[in-house]
């Protein structure tokens, strides 16, 4: 069980500061309010009403979505590296080389063919 | 914890996975089942993996590769899904009929 | 102090020793990557215009570098033609891998000559669509014609499929051939298509060869998980040592066994899991469609050898009677349905279904003559096949390909020497002697006669008989009837089609007359490694 301790005494900790800051802005900090300070804090979209069952999305957003999901992916491959490292020494860097040297083959095709722009 | 509960919740994910293949008419939901099929797989692999204790862990390894390749898959199959819908305006698989055999003349 | 050691225990991975690859030994398939890589890069960095030469000149070197690795590794063979395995035990250098890559790089190389053929088209551009993003008929795909924009991605795409191909019957454990599998599948989805004509018709194809081919992937997984429950691991060898002292009722090993074989059959196109075929082969560009038919019955039966000879022979008395069947069903099926059909390249599908069956015939033969006679008969059908699709080309009317068999009447009157060709490659088709048809025919039946599957011998040759029937019916078609007034004309085709024809020509012609240099090589080639 004590080897659980630090992570709860952690937990306890985020847990307070995250409450005690929020409970000393309300009590101590100057309320004015403006529009500006109702958005959606430095990034976001702005919400807007929908039609009932959602609204549609642009299909580039789908496309966008499913190159980063591919990308995010290949790299679960890293993983079984990492935990393998001491062992796999030379021969791991150099297959994980050629591994991400193919993935940036792709991403290179991807950003000449303009898979990043967002227009 | 038995081998038997990992292995019956990867039937029954597979059988609805499977259901739906069958059962669904529009491409994305057939897409949607087929992943299914795959995560049941993944869950047996796991299972096995764990259960024999296999040193060199092939029954992990092999889950990663599956679910780098279904996502790939995926990806491959929305683009054609778009593709289609683009041209149709439908993804519904039995309004897909062109080739057929009674249509065959008509090429 | 308890906690830093479980933390060490936790953190504490088994050393294992680092793994070894012999590249040299994998060279033909890491020449095929390098080359869809390098094709890759081609299309993100070069001008358009230049990207075509480009991309023909790397795949064409590459493929002829590749083969002559193949020759080299052959060479390699140690006398008693054992192979080894590399890479860990995962891929398989042996006889059957390197004579099945042979063969594939053989047809690779034809079907590329067919890909990059420019001369058909009235409008110049390849059988491939401007702009595949494009809708059909919008401006967008006109400003793409116009500006003679091509998708050269072709290339790459099917580059990538050939490296899946070469390694999927040489993969050695479940995990390899599970990955090739997709790597030959994936990119042939997408070329399927890419039809400059007709494309609702080949993107319908595409999206049913998808959803159907990743539902069998399904299935091939679920019976890879099964056989590595069973036997702890995922190597074609332990399974075969733990399935030879198997029980009669190991359900872990029998599902895995029917679901593994069902996600193969899906491939080569099999009754009951044929569905697909018809629909694909019409639907694809023909030239795709020739290089699949081709190439992927080559792999996906090396595969299918592989995984039956070395993973579970000692489970024959199981898979055998339902192989015989699905055989028997496959023949019969494919032979009766293509007599009904009315165009050339439903036809041929059917047509392909049924040389499944004879081919299986071969394989269940479960002895070196069967898996001889079928890597015998891969060859010779593939090139017949290829050959026959790259004919298919050349019929053309205003609509594109002429595809409808009553455009085909008295063809033979017009241009006697593309009905010559077409001719040859049916009756090759057949099994009629003097042709390579007949040779792998007769190769896999006397096979399958000595392994004791007589029945399936008496079917086979029923169906050839129903088969020949129809591919007669259009030689008939061709040289006896009158031709239309407003028939299909045969376009010249550039030097590339007429050598990928001639191959088809030169192949037939040799493997029926002169059998037995390729028979022998394919006799020596025949021994799995274990």
């Amino acid at each position: 069980m004590n080897l659980y301790a630090p992570i709860l005494v952690l937990g306890g900790i985020a847990l307070a500061f995250g409450v005690v800051s929020l409970v000393m802005g309300a009590l101590t900090g100057p309320k004015r309010y403006n529009r500006a300070k109702l958005e959606a804090y430095e990034c976001g979209i702005e919400p807007t009403p929908q039609p009932i069952g959602g609204g549609r999305f642009p299909v580039k957003y789908y496309l966008t979505a499913m190159l980063f999901i591919v990308f995010d992916i290949e790299i679960v491959f890293l993983y079984p590296w990492a935990v393998y490292f001491d062992s796999l020494g030379m021969f791991g860097l150099v297959e994980m080389a050629m591994f991400v040297a193919a993935v940036f083959v792709a991403y290179a095709y991807l950003w000449r063919r303009g898979g990043l722009e967002w227009d | 914890m038995h081998l038997v509960y990992p292995l019956v919740l990867a039937v029954l994910l597979f059988g609805i996975g499977l259901y739906g293949v069958i059962a669904r008419r529009n491409a994305i939901l057939v897409l949607m089942s087929i992943e299914l099929m795959l995560n049941a797989v993944n869950i047996n692999l796991v299972a096995f993996d764990m259960y024999l204790r296999d040193t060199l862990h092939a029954g992990q390894a092999l889950t990663l590769f599956v679910i780098t390749i279904a996502a790939a898959e995926i990806g491959l199959g929305l683009a054609i899904v778009l593709m289609v819908f683009r041209n149709r305006a439908t993804t519904d698989i039995p309004e897909l009929r062109e080739l057929a055999e009674h249509k065959e003349g008509s090429v | 102090m308890s906690m830093s050691t479980a933390a060490t225990a936790t953190l504490a991975v088994t050393k294992v020793d680092a793994p070894t690859i012999e590249y040299g030994k994998l060279s033909p398939i890491l020449i095929i990557a390098g080359v869809a890589v390098v094709g890759v890069l081609i299309e993100a960095f070069l001008p358009r215009p230049a990207r075509y030469r480009a991309q023909l000149t790397v795949a064409l070197v590459g493929m002829i570098a590749a083969f002559g690795a193949v020759v080299w590794l052959a060479r390699d063979l140690p006398d008693d033609h054992r192979g080894s395995v590399t890479a860990m035990g995962a891929v398989a250098v042996d006889g059957p891998s390197l004579f099945l890559q042979g063969t594939l790089l053989l047809i690779g190389i034809a079907s590329v000559l067919l890909i990059g053929e420019r001369r058909l088209e009235p409008a110049g551009g390849d059988a491939f669509a401007p702009q595949a993003a494009a809708a059909p008929g919008s401006q967008q795909e006109k400003d793409a014609a116009a500006a003679g924009w091509t998708q050269t991605e072709v290339y790459p795409l099917t580059m990538f499929s050939l490296v899946g191909m070469l390694l999927f019957p040489a993969a050695n454990d479940l995990l390899m051939m599970f990955v090739a599998l997709e790597i030959l599948s994936l990119p042939l989805y997408l070329l399927c298509g890419l039809a400059r004509r007709h494309r609702l018709l080949s993107q319908e194809a595409a999206l049913k060869y998808f959803l159907l081919g990743a539902f069998s992937s399904a299935f091939f997984l679920f019976g890879v998980a099964m056989l590595y429950g069973y036997s702890g691991s995922v190597s074609l060898d332990k399974i075969g040592v733990a399935s030879a002292g198997a029980m009669d009722n190991d359900a872990l090993l029998l599902i895995g066994l029917a679901m593994v074989a069902v996600g193969l059959l899906f491939k080569v196109g099999a009754v009951p899991f044929h569905s697909w075929t018809p629909d694909v082969y019409q639907g694809a560009p023909t030239p795709i469609t020739g290089f699949m038919a081709a190439a992927t019955k080559v792999a996906a039966f090396g595969a299918m050898m592989r995984f039956f000879y070395v993973a579970l022979p000692g489970m024959r008395w199981d898979w055998r009677p339902v192989m015989i069947g699905v055989a028997i069903v496959t023949m019969v099926a494919g032979a009766i349905i293509a007599i009904t059909q009315t165009d050339v390249k439903r036809l041929l599908a059917y047509s392909s279904i049924a040389h499944a069956g004879f081919i299986l015939t071969g394989m269940i033969a479960m002895s070196d003559a069967g898996v001889s006679s079928t890597m015998f008969y891969l060859v010779a059908y593939g090139f017949v096949t290829l050959g026959a699709f790259a004919v298919v080309t050349l019929v053309r009317d205003a609509r594109g390909e002429a595809t409808h068999l009553s455009h085909w009447a008295g063809l033979g009157r017009r241009s006697p020497l593309v009905a010559g060709v077409f001719a040859l490659f049916l009756l090759a088709f057949a099994g009629i002697p003097l042709t390579s048809g007949f040779s792998g025919k007769f190769a896999v039946f006397q096979a399958a006669a000595r392994g004791g599957a007589g029945s399936l011998v008496v079917v086979g040759v029923l169906c050839s008989a129903v088969a020949a029937f129809f591919y007669v019916r259009v030689i008939v078609l061709m040289f006896f009837s009158e031709p239309k007034v407003d028939g299909p004309t045969v376009v010249v085709p550039s030097v590339m089609t007429t050598a990928a024809i001639a191959l088809g020509v030169a192949v037939t012609v040799v493997l029926g007359i002169l059998p037995q240099p390729v028979l022998d090589l394919a006799d020596k080639a025949a021994l799995f490694v274990h």
